[in-house]
């Protein structure tokens, strides 16, 4: 060769070969790097949260059969109530195709291989496949265990309810794939994709609502075969297939464009995943959806006074974050409220474990409202630099979003009003209690954004050191925590169901409650106030214990 | 004779505000490009979309006459970005043997040694490129995106990073591809380089404001913002 770089003509051929061997490489080293006794911890400890959780809803479920009139109810409108499920997944689907979505490539993917003559389908196969494979595995597995669960209630066998609840949800996962497939590949506008999902949901509502059968009732009615099983119902298999078919078969019109901005992102949001930090998951999933921040603030708080103290400049930053809010997500937390709401009237109607989903619904929502110190946090740096106390400057943080949660609190209380009966008493102690576990709910956000600030005074020695049961346990405590404090919360509205059952004032009961939710927000609060100085004290009291322990043996 | 790279009202916005206005632009086979202009002027943007990475709000692009995006205009493009990206879990040598085959060249050993070499490469060649310095990894991506066949070169900010040895072997690898008959159009604020090539194009705010010899324009008033 000459000393100058020759500039090859381009040759024919696929690179597919290439593209086989890489991955085959790839895989190679990915199981060479494996660690396998953390990958088995894990799954173990997946496991065995996840079947004590199964077990303890098990467990709250009586065992008896339900009523004749109750399963004919259930028979009757069960295809149509689950097809809402259906047409909201279609609907999430639809909107996360024309935003870019399903399928995420690695950076280096995007810069090799899509800008390679390569066919781009045959490249793209594997991926979709995988995020196909990894939803309908979940979806099966979340739909095997509430089928189970509803086997212990209804006709028919466990097992055959247990099959028919995983054949819905690998179906209702598989929907969401190939409905975002093919929204993507055929570049359906974002504001096309939200009016045609919001007209399937629309119609499936009014199917609930007006005794109809809705587009999504054969494959909500899929979930029953474990009672009867109607041939029928396969349609709703068969779209799906033509979905996933279709969007395949025209892979090579993803959009580069989409795969580059979503490969960055989707890196992190793994990593987040990994880490079990749900408030980057929840971050990185409003980048996924290129849900921004609004130029302007819808409007712009005036300065108070002299505009300089911290109470002041905080609540005016505050309310400029919230207040840049963009629609859709200002609509999603009013959905989550109203979500909080519904289950709070089921738990009141006797299903006491939808209070969990209740404080899970309220976490979400607090780690979407509380913007602001999640925002503070994430600039460590910067807030240190301040000549503020953190805990103050932080606590402050917490004024103008729990404000703004107070209409959220409202649509909760008329959503459990609502799901206990327009007709019935529950109005007044469904106000008395809404804000108050709202805003209480919310707190396990708090808890969670707050713990994540970087500790100066921690040491990582003592965790480097601790027994895998230890790590296991403290890893279980790190998640479970923020949910306790919100479940403490959402638990007050046992208080007026107690009241219900006993013919005592639920009034009362509600009063009670939202004392006793109110109390922990304000427990909350002066945990974010006085949370440094007292870990500080800890630590300064250890280390004289430590000290004088020292002095003591030194003498002796 | 086909162009190696024309836009048609090429364009691309961000909602209300306009990263890179209609451009028609027509650069012939073996010319030699610079691109320049202030940041935020739309230099990137209007190579992203050459390249078929970024979908245009309007108008086209194509390379050799192909769209760009497609399996032919891939072929014949080598685009080397200002941010590169490497596989995590492979090495330097096993990036450079995957895209080579990738693009269907047989004999890519040889031509990535001679790659290496040039780029004081050759002892990192086992080592993963993403563990590298922001000017290693810079050198890797050149390596890359010449180790393959090419008719034309895209180029964002390639002398970022690199140090003067790194930055001299880039100019000789730039001039060796001019002279086998690429197109090269480099996007870079390193003015002392537009005075290498034939024709100058800069942006500002969007806008195309200068198209011609270098020697005609005032490079440093063309890189102002407005």
């Amino acid at each position: 060769m000459s000393d100058e770089l020759a500039v090859e003509p381009a040759v024919k051929g696929t690179g597919l070969a290439a593209l086989r061997d890489l991955r085959r490489t790839r895989q190679l080293h990915r199981l060479g790097n494996l660690d396998w006794f953390d990958a088995a911890y894990r799954v173990y400890l997946f496991g065995g949260v996840g079947g004590g959780l199964v077990l303890w809803i098990s467990s709250s479920i009586k065992d008896e059969l339900v009523s004749d009139s109750v399963a004919a109810d259930v028979l009757h409108h069960g295809p149509t109530v689950l097809g809402l499920f259906v047409a909201i997944a279609f609907m999430a689907g639809i909107r996360g195709g024309a935003q870019g979505g399903p399928i995420a490539l690695e950076a280096a993917d995007v810069a090799h291989v899509m800008l390679a003559p390569v066919d781009r389908r045959r490249a793209l196969l594997r991926p979709a496949g995988q995020r196909l494979r990894s939803a309908m595995f979940s979806g099966a597995l979340a739909g095997a265990v509430v089928g189970q669960l509803a086997g212990r209630r209804l006709p028919g066998s466990v097992l055959a309810w247990f099959a028919s609840g995983a054949l819905f949800g690998a179906n209702l996962a598989a929907l969401w794939v190939g409905a975002a497939v093919l929204a993507h590949v055929l570049r359906v506008p974002r504001w096309a994709a939200t009016l045609v999902g919001l007209l399937v949901v629309a119609v499936q509502s009014l199917a609930v609502a007006y005794d109809f059968p809705g587009p999504a009732n054969p494959a909500g009615s899929l979930a029953l075969w474990g009672w009867r099983v109607r041939p029928v119902d396969l349609v709703a298999v068969a779209v799906t297939l033509a979905a996933l078919v279709t969007g395949c078969a025209l892979l090579r019109r993803i959009s580069l464009d989409a795969l580059a901005r979503r490969s960055a992102l989707v890196a992190q949001l793994r990593f987040a995943v990994t880490m079990q930090d749900l408030r980057t998951v929840i971050l990185l999933r409003r980048q996924l959806n290129q849900e921004q921040a609004r130029r302007r603030p819808f409007v712009r708080v005036p300065t108070a006074g002299s505009g300089l103290g911290l109470t002041s400049s905080t609540w005016r930053r505050g309310w400029h974050g919230l207040l840049r809010f963009p629609v859709p997500r200002l609509v999603r937390m009013a959905a989550i409220a109203a979500g909080m709401g519904v289950l709070q009237g089921m738990v009141v109607r006797g299903t006491t474990p939808a209070f969990l989903g209740t404080a899970i619904l309220g976490f979400v929502l607090g780690l979407e409202v509380m913007e602001p110190l999640s925002q503070e946090v994430d600039q460590a740096d910067r807030a240190d630099a301040l000549p503020v106390e953190r805990g103050e400057l932080m606590a402050r943080h917490l004024l103008a979003p729990a404000v703004a949660l107070v209409p959220f609190g409202f649509i909760a209380a008329i959503a459990a009003w609502a799901t206990l009966g327009t007709a019935s008493d529950a109005l007044v102690p469904a106000l008395i209690l809404g804000v108050p576990t709202v805003l209480g709910a919310a707190c396990g956000g708090v808890v969670s954004i707050v713990r994540d600030m970087p500790d100066p005074s921690s040491s990582v020695t003592q965790q480097t050191f601790m027994p895998p049961e230890m790590v296991g346990f403290t890893t279980f405590l790190r998640l479970a925590w923020p949910i306790v404090v919100s479940l403490l919360t959402t638990a007050t509205i046992l208080l007026p169901r107690s009241a219900l059952q006993f013919g005592d004032s639920t009034v009362g009961a509600a009063v009670r409650g939202s004392i006793g939710a109110l109390l922990v927000v304000v427990l909350v609060y002066q945990w974010v106030r006085l949370r440094d100085r007292l870990r500080r004290k800890i630590k300064a009291f250890m280390e004289e214990g430590r000290n004088y322990t020292a002095q003591q043996r030194s003498s002796a | 004779m086909t162009a190696a790279l024309s836009t048609h009202g090429l364009m691309k916005d961000y909602g209300d505000r306009p990263a890179l206005e209609a451009l028609d632009l027509v650069v012939p086979e073996g010319e030699h490009v610079a691109l320049v202009g202030h940041n935020g002027s739309g230099k990137t943007t209007l190579l992203r979309m050459a390249a078929g990475l970024l979908d245009p709000s309007g108008g086209e692009a194509r390379i050799m006459g192909h769209r760009s995006g497609s399996l032919e205009a891939r072929r014949s493009l080598s685009w080397l970005s200002d941010t590169p990206t490497f596989y995590d879990d492979l090495s330097l040598w096993e990036h450079l043997e995957y895209v080579g085959r990738l693009h269907g060249v047989s004999s890519w050993q040889a031509k990535a040694e001679e790659l290496l070499t040039r780029l004081n490469l050759a002892d990192r060649r086992d080592d993963i490129p993403t563990t590298f310095s922001r000017g290693l990894r810079q050198k890797a991506a050149i390596a890359l995106g010449m180790v393959r066949p090419f008719d034309v070169l895209l180029v964002d900010e390639p002398f970022v990073g690199l140090d003067s040895n790194g930055k001299d072997t880039l100019l000789e690898l730039l001039d060796e591809a001019a002279r086998a008959g690429a197109t090269l159009l480099v996007a870079t604020h390193e003015l002392a380089f537009v005075a290498r090539v034939g024709r100058l194009l800069a942006l500002r705010d969007g806008a195309l404001v200068y198209d011609g010899p270098p020697a005609d324009g005032d490079v440093h008033a063309l890189v102002l913002p407005s």
